[in-house]
């Protein structure tokens, strides 16, 4: 199986400047979505992303499938640096909104004949339905869906046909983004159930993006939690949320509301988001941290923690 | 004395395939000082309860097809003539919007957002209005309101927006807030601070709010009551630690059993089967029976079941499955 590393993998987009920006030759300005990302993905694993909005998480999607490109470090894939998407299709992503993302005027059976046939061109076309009702069993849905259109199908039914499209190549890894955002909370659990028992059945390698904490807590392995560009902790899931580490990972987690608590657990913090043009020096999260002093001015450093795991804030208890 | 009190409110909306009854018989009532809930998945109806109740239909072809909706002083606001209507909308029941982009004129700066709907209200001149505003947006912990009131919406970040539009929604000091999923489309630490400010604005004023909501965790931190709504109907209703806690329709135990979190990791969730009915044409009896794992042939006949107590009215818990009634006995 192979292996996906990301190495200090950094992107930044340029901002439109205005034409008084360039007569005044000021400086072109980025915004920083990705900033020294290290994450190694292990074959098997559940790997959950979580943080805000505006926190680089999609953007660390799209480069490791090979969407984007990064602009600094690199992810290796393979064992080989990955310039594109896999040609064989190994890595696959699957995205939040099931209604943009399928064609609604092709048939489901047409639309994923159509990735079958792109990437076993060798199989006959006779053969081609009979592998993709195989694959429409494989996420719960009867044959007779390949007949219907889009537009037939319910929330739920059209994720799982996104998850059945992307899983024709037969990939190793699966990224998904949001990918239960949309839909209902009873629709929630089906798809979350799937990637679990595709996760466990077929070995498949999943990385989760997600703002949701409680369905990231119950679907993955290990988590990394993102706030402006960076990874702030890393752990698995079981010690991240029993026992998170940096400021804003307690803080992200306590804000959760919970259907069996009547008060949030700790005080809120503070402020939103800073500026991404405008981010603090030193640890990014200080400007909104309770923690925070002088000393937090300074760039931090991932700190190891246990089982590869780390935090990036000098201030983060120790363990006993 | 209720607050608001809403009977048999029915709502209709025009659709090609038919008269979609999109709210169907709902009943409920909010005290003042009191925050109630209202959860459901989308399509149950429970954003069409709330644009009922000021008839905030946003131009789509819809219309109130029966009921009534009392408020306390007012009288029945859907006998009310649109004209008497619009005097009651800011001035008694103000409405919060989900999305606080859309909610708020891009064109225009904050500050006279504000003072217009002061101003269209109240006879003030424009440096005592803009006095006002300018006191909204500390009251909503806005942060250097001088400068926020001569900025545009597209300057600020969505929390600063949503927390711009609550301003605008106090502006005239309404006893009631109708806030139709106000934090769905803001970070999970921002919606904290914002369900915070709407729990402190209840316990300084005693302003009532009605929350239409799809997380029953937003519910169980914030409100006092709540109602479940399924399918153009209120399956359970209740105070808000009971419902969640011992929940009695099947349908609010398959919603609660389906969240993450309920169950170890090991253990598969429980999703509900299936998709909820057609509005246009609903199935007889209850209509969450042909996905109830414990339908009866009793559960599909006759009109939808009605709420009824459980054990007891006191508590006000009463859910409208028939089953229950059979278990402890009618109410």
């Amino acid at each position: 199986m192979a292996q996906l590393d990301f190495q200090r993998v950094e992107r930044r987009f340029p901002v439109k400047r205005g034409l008084l920006d360039m007569v005044a030759r000021r400086d072109r300005v980025y915004l920083h979505a990705v900033r020294g990302v290290d994450l190694r993905v292990s074959p098997g694993d559940i790997l959950g992303i979580v943080g805000e909005s505006g926190c680089g998480k999609s953007t660390l999607a799209r480069i490791g499938v090979g969407l984007q490109q990064s602009d600094g470090g690199q992810v290796i894939f393979d064992g080989r640096p990955l310039a594109g998407p896999d040609p064989a299709g190994r890595l696959q992503m699957v995205f939040q909104d099931p209604y943009s993302s399928l064609n609604p005027r092709i048939t489901i059976g047409a639309q994923l004949e159509e990735v079958v046939a792109h990437y076993f061109p060798k199989l006959p076309r006779a053969k081609r339905a009979a592998r993709v009702s195989e694959i429409l069993a494989e996420v719960s849905l009867d044959p007779e869906t390949a007949l219907k259109f889009p537009h037939a199908l319910s929330g739920g039914q059209r994720q799982r046909v996104s998850i059945a499209r992307a899983l024709c190549p037969a990939p190793e890894i699966l990224v998904a983004d949001e990918p239960v955002s949309a839909l209902d909370a009873s629709v929630q659990a089906q798809i979350i159930n799937l990637l679990k028992r595709l996760n466990r059945e077929k070995g498949l390698t999943i990385i989760f993006i997600s703002h949701d904490m409680n369905v990231v807590c119950y679907l993955c392995d290990r988590v990394a939690v993102m706030y402006l560009g960076e990874i702030v902790e890393l752990q698995n899931s079981q010690d991240l949320f029993g026992d998170p580490r940096h400021p804003y990972t307690r803080a992200l987690i306590a804000a959760v509301p919970d259907v069996r608590r009547a008060q949030s657990l700790a005080e809120p913090i503070t402020g939103e988001i800073p500026d991404p043009f405008a981010v603090p020096r030193g640890c990014r999260f200080a400007t909104r941290c309770p923690l925070a002093e002088t000393a937090c001015q300074n760039p931090q450093e991932m700190l190891p923690l246990g089982g590869a795991g780390g935090v990036r804030c000098w201030k983060a208890v120790p363990s006993d | 004395m209720s607050l608001l009190s809403i009977h048999d409110l029915v709502a209709e909306f025009d659709s090609p395939s038919g008269i979609a009854r999109a709210v169907d018989g709902v009943s409920f009532d909010a005290q003042p000082g009191e925050i109630f809930g209202i959860v459901g998945e989308s399509g149950c109806g429970k954003s069409a309860t709330c644009r009922a109740i000021l008839r905030l239909f946003g131009g789509a072809p819809a219309r109130i097809a029966g009921g009534r909706i009392l408020l306390d002083g007012v009288g029945d606001l859907a006998a009310l003539h649109e004209r008497q209507l619009a005097q009651v909308r800011g001035r008694d029941v103000a409405f919060i919007f989900q999305d606080p982009l859309t909610a708020l004129n891009p064109t225009m700066k904050i500050g006279r957002q504000i003072t217009e709907v002061i101003r269209r209200h109240q006879t003030i001149t424009r440096a005592k209005a803009r006095a006002a505003a300018l006191q909204l947006l500390r009251d909503v912990h806005v942060t250097s309101p001088e400068r926020r009131l001569d900025s545009y919406p597209h300057e600020l970040s969505g929390g600063l927006r949503q927390r711009v539009v609550i301003a605008m929604a106090l502006a005239l000091r309404p006893r009631l807030i109708i806030a139709d999923e106000p934090t769905t489309a803001l970070d999970v630490t921002v919606q904290d601070q914002i369900l915070r400010l709407l729990k402190e604005r209840r316990d300084r004023l005693g302003t009532s709010i009605i929350l239409i909501t799809h997380d029953l965790g937003v519910v169980s931190q914030i409100c006092d009551r709540m109602a479940v709504m399924y399918a153009g109907r209120v399956v359970e209703t209740g105070p808000v630690r009971e419902v969640l806690d011992s929940p009695s329709h099947p349908y609010t135990q398959a919603l609660l059993a389906a969240l993450p979190g309920q169950v170890g990791r090991e253990q598969a969730l429980t999703p509900i089967e299936g998709a909820p009915p057609s509005l246009i044409s609903p199935p007889p009896g209850c209509r969450f029976a042909p996905r109830c794992k414990l339908a009866q042939p009793d559960c599909v006949i006759g009109p939808p079941p009605p709420l009824h107590a459980r054990d007891g009215v006191s508590s006000g818990h009463v859910d409208a499955c028939i089953l229950n009634e059979v278990a402890y006995g009618p109410a």
